[in-house]
């Protein structure tokens, strides 16, 4: 039994520990908007907060979590930075299909609540882990600066 | 978790037991004893580039690897034990010296790297033993010269296609000690004490007549091989410009 808090609830599970935690997210609590795209830690499609630190789920197997607090995307839907981060994708126009963008999000997040003014290249070098087939990455970029800008003082660590 | 992949919705198979240790502070401790710096296996790569103890070389080492949901979960113990012949921590743990701690139910014992880590992904860890410690020896005297350099083709997931790492320590203007490991051209780093020998007592910057005999002892030595990141022909030459270009520096910051 394998127990950890999911998105502020805990969890119980009896799947078998090397199950992946992206496995367990999407088939066993119906949280879709982690996804995979390649399943070697590549893409960041992925990409959760394992104790506040931006992972990648298709790496993790849940043997190695318990009692860990792990955020899907949809756990930090409700929080003001989120709000910010999705207004200046809009904006900036940076989403297309949409695949990268829970990952993109996720590690945009991460990145602002480390530094909460980046530079481009540290903008960049934020999403390296996370590849975007649609946008050519230009237009994320905008958004994050844009967020950083929109959301000034609230970015920190929780 | 890469290796063992089966497909979507199955979990890798895994065919022996597993241990979960990577959370154990135990491993995790970075400490300084005496002039020598001990790094715990189980330390990821974040943890290391927030640590005021690792040196700067090794952070700049470190940040070329992958990107930083892999620095959040990858670490040194698990570079040094896959045994990639491209792993980026290696070319730097050889020219540091770097010994091993492995300690098992028996007890400790302490290994060098470059006996440790005998072929791509073989390395000379016992069954029942874990690798609990890197130690750099020595990494906290004056006066050393440092430099990693990783050619890839892309500044971020990228594996390595040649890397390089120096090591030089001067007396004044003479070379005290000088040392040099290249990865992704070998199934191991490639060293050569004999190599750093010639170097010993000879002035800086180094004459041409200096740096050539240690450039041909090198390129009779780096047989790399084709592969699908690169050529063997495209490795050597670019290791030896690396070499060529650290060593023909006009001096050497201690870093």
């Amino acid at each position: 039994m394998i127990t950890f808090t999911l998105n502020g609830r805990t969890i119980e599970t009896e799947a078998p520990p090397t199950t992946r935690l992206l496995d367990l997210v999407r088939d066993e609590f119906g949280l879709i908007g982690t996804k995979e795209g390649c399943g070697e830690g590549e893409c960041g499609a992925c990409s959760v907060f394992v104790n506040s630190l931006l992972q990648n789920s298709c790496l993790i197997p849940i043997g190695s979590i318990e009692g860990a607090d792990i955020q899907t995307i949809e756990g930090i839907m409700d929080t003001e930075q989120f709000k910010i981060l999705d207004e200046s994708y809009s904006i900036a126009g940076g989403v297309q299909c949409g695949y990268c963008i829970p990952g993109m999000v996720m590690a945009s997040a991460a990145l602002l609540s480390q530094n909460p003014h980046p530079s481009e290249t540290e903008i960049r070098e934020g999403i390296s882990g996370n590849l975007c087939r649609c946008t050519g990455y230009n237009m994320i970029v905008d958004a994050i600066n844009l967020a950083a800008k929109k959301g000034d003082g609230i970015w920190e660590r929780k | 978790m890469v290796l063992h992949k089966s497909r979507r919705g199955v979990p890798p198979k895994i065919p022996k037991p597993i241990v979960f240790i990577d959370h154990l502070t135990e491993l995790k401790q970075v400490y300084q004893n005496q002039n020598d710096l001990h790094i715990g296996a189980c330390c990821t790569y974040s943890e290391l580039l927030e640590d005021p103890l690792i040196p700067i070389a090794l952070k700049k080492a470190i940040k070329t690897i992958a990107a930083p949901a892999i620095r959040n979960r990858g670490t040194l113990g698990g570079n040094i034990c896959n045994a990639s012949p491209a792993g980026d921590t290696l070319p730097l743990l050889y020219v540091y010296n770097a010994k091993l701690l492995l300690r098992s139910v028996s007890g400790d014992r302490v290994v060098a790297i470059s006996d440790f880590i005998q072929g791509p992904r073989r390395v000379g860890r016992n069954q029942n033993e874990i690798l609990a410690e890197i130690i750099l020896p020595s990494i906290f005297e004056e006066g050393t010269h440092v430099v990693f350099e990783k050619v890839g083709n892309r500044n971020a997931d990228a594996i390595a296609k040649v890397s390089f790492a120096g090591y030089i320590r001067m007396n004044g203007a003479q070379i005290e000690d000088v040392r040099f490991a290249f990865g992704a051209v070998g199934p191991t780093m490639v060293r050569s004490i004999n190599i750093e020998k010639k170097l010993i007592g000879k002035t800086i910057p180094l004459a041409g007549a200096d740096i050539a005999p240690v450039v041909a002892a090198f390129d009779k030595m780096i047989r790399p091989i084709d592969d699908q990141r690169s050529t063997a022909s495209y490795r050597k030459t670019v290791a030896l410009n690396l070499l060529r270009y650290f060593l023909s520096r006009k001096q050497y910051q201690s870093n």
